[in-house]
């Protein structure tokens, strides 16, 4: 008798140990939505370690990238860790023209994409703590009367698990949630910051002009955060829209005086459509401004630079479409 | 064939370095760009991406990855990323999936064997 309860001690004991006696705050409470699922989510099974793979091909054929799981091997599997890292799951989207957006870790954001038609690619760790085991699946709805979500993941179609029991996977591996989606959708969760590296990020491998959608839908979302005024401006002049560009600039400097890589490169503009006086203007603050970080100050100092070398000469009248800031002074 | 391949990567590093030097010529300054000026971690990065993606790249290929998919790979990840595989990639989460877990499980069941707490391989 005794013996029997020294072993149901220790392994309580044991167990606690294994799981390092984490102790997880409470859980959000469970969505109170209504039910949601996008029953048009492709599915593919994972083989051995690929979970990685099987559920980027989800999310990145239901974002309509003609791609399969055995194609994405290649781009994320990693053989001597037996399965695939995070940040190159989201490389591997930009790969394939699509943005990765990184999402609030929350269950009501879970819900918002779901509403707004968008699978949520997440990261569950299915172990414990000290004997990890980190999964990748695709939560394709919720059910909220039995208080279950709905997955793609692993070699199941349709798994469902407790709002509960997701919950603590998911936090477990820092609920790590990321949307994937053509450059002119934005999530619906996204905040600007996230959303802004995310364009940022897919900028630099799919180029300025192939982001402009999604710069526009930004500045359309929040029309007064000047990054995404910056990031469209650069984006329309890249697809050769001097006009929107132009408006877009004088609208940032209208939002953010101080905004100097804007002044900066709202200048060369003009300076290229041969309108050096409104591009000295422009940039006049930008050669004053003290205590810039060092790139943009060269980057300033080329500009005005250039500008030094054309005539002190007013603009020509086709200056005037460029540059509405230059209103002429009441008599 | 090898003549080939040798071309494949001499295009891939052309790419790496036209995306990363182009903008320190120009009079403007790129939007990515101007997101890495944000903060002194992201200019680092930004800076050392070049020996970042070299030092990545190797990293993939001795973990099983061709060189070519390799430097494909490393091309499409941000600086902030770059870094933070540089640095410890050993570490990070790699998501395998729920096959792994059966290993997990036996494990468990061999410690509570061993301590005694059960009693099933004997019946084996």
């Amino acid at each position: 008798m005794a013996s029997r309860l020294l072993q149901w001690v220790s392994l309580a004991l044991l167990s606690c140990l294994l799981t390092a006696c984490a102790v997880y705050p409470d859980q959000p409470p469970a969505p109170q939505a209504g039910p949601a699922e996008l029953t048009g989510v492709p599915f593919f099974p994972q083989s051995e370690y690929q979970c990685g793979p099987a559920a980027l091909a989800t999310s990145l054929l239901y974002s309509g990238v003609e791609v399969d799981d055995q194609a994405l091997e290649q781009a994320v599997f990693l053989p001597g860790r037996q399965g695939s890292l995070q940040a190159e799951l989201l490389a591997a989207s930009r790969r394939y023209g699509r943005i990765p957006y990184r999402i609030p870790g929350t269950p009501d954001a879970l819900i918002a994409e779901l509403d707004a038609g968008n699978p949520v690619l997440v990261m569950q760790n299915l172990g414990i703590d000290a004997l990890p085991q980190w999964h990748y699946a695709v939560v394709v709805g919720y059910e909220p009367n039995r208080r279950e979500w709905i997955l793609r993941s692993g070699t199941e179609r349709r798994r469902l698990e407790s709002h509960r029991r997701f919950l603590l996977s998911w936090q477990k591996a820092s609920h790590w949630a990321v949307v994937t989606l053509p450059p002119e959708r934005l999530p619906a969760s996204v905040t600007p910051a996230a959303a802004t590296l995310a364009l940022a990020d897919a900028e630099r491998v799919l180029g300025e002009a192939a982001l402009l959608p999604g710069w526009e839908a930004a500045v359309a979302r929040w029309p007064q955060q000047p990054e995404f005024l910056f990031g469209a401006a650069n984006a329309q002049r890249a697809a050769g829209n001097d006009q929107a560009a132009s408006k877009r600039f004088a609208q940032l400097l209208a939002l953010a005086p101080d905004h100097y890589a804007g002044r900066n490169n709202y200048a060369d503009l003009l300076l290229a459509q041969g309108c050096p006086a409104s591009g000295r203007e422009v940039l006049s603050p930008a050669v004053q401004a003290e205590g810039l970080p060092p790139e943009l100050a060269a980057v300033i100092a080329a500009t005005a630079g250039e500008l030094a070398g054309h005539p002190a000469a007013a603009d020509a009248s086709h200056c005037s479409d460029l540059y509405p800031l230059m209103l002429p002074e009441a008599p | 064939m090898i003549t080939a391949r040798v071309l494949m990567l001499f295009q891939a590093l052309i790419l790496i370095c036209a995306t990363t030097l182009s903008t320190a010529q120009a009079a403007v300054m790129s939007t990515p760009d101007y997101v890495s000026e944000s903060t002194r971690e992201a200019r680092l990065a930004q800076v050392n991406a070049l020996l970042l993606r070299e030092d990545v790249s190797q990293q993939l290929v001795a973990l099983g990855v061709s060189q070519e998919d390799a430097m494909a790979r490393v091309a499409a990840l941000s600086p902030a990323e770059l870094q933070q595989l540089g640095q410890r990639m050993d570490q990070l989460p790699a998501g395998s999936g729920i096959l792994g877990l059966i290993g997990a499980v036996f494990v468990v069941l061999l410690i509570l064997e061993l301590v005694g707490v059960i009693n099933i391989f004997a019946k084996i």
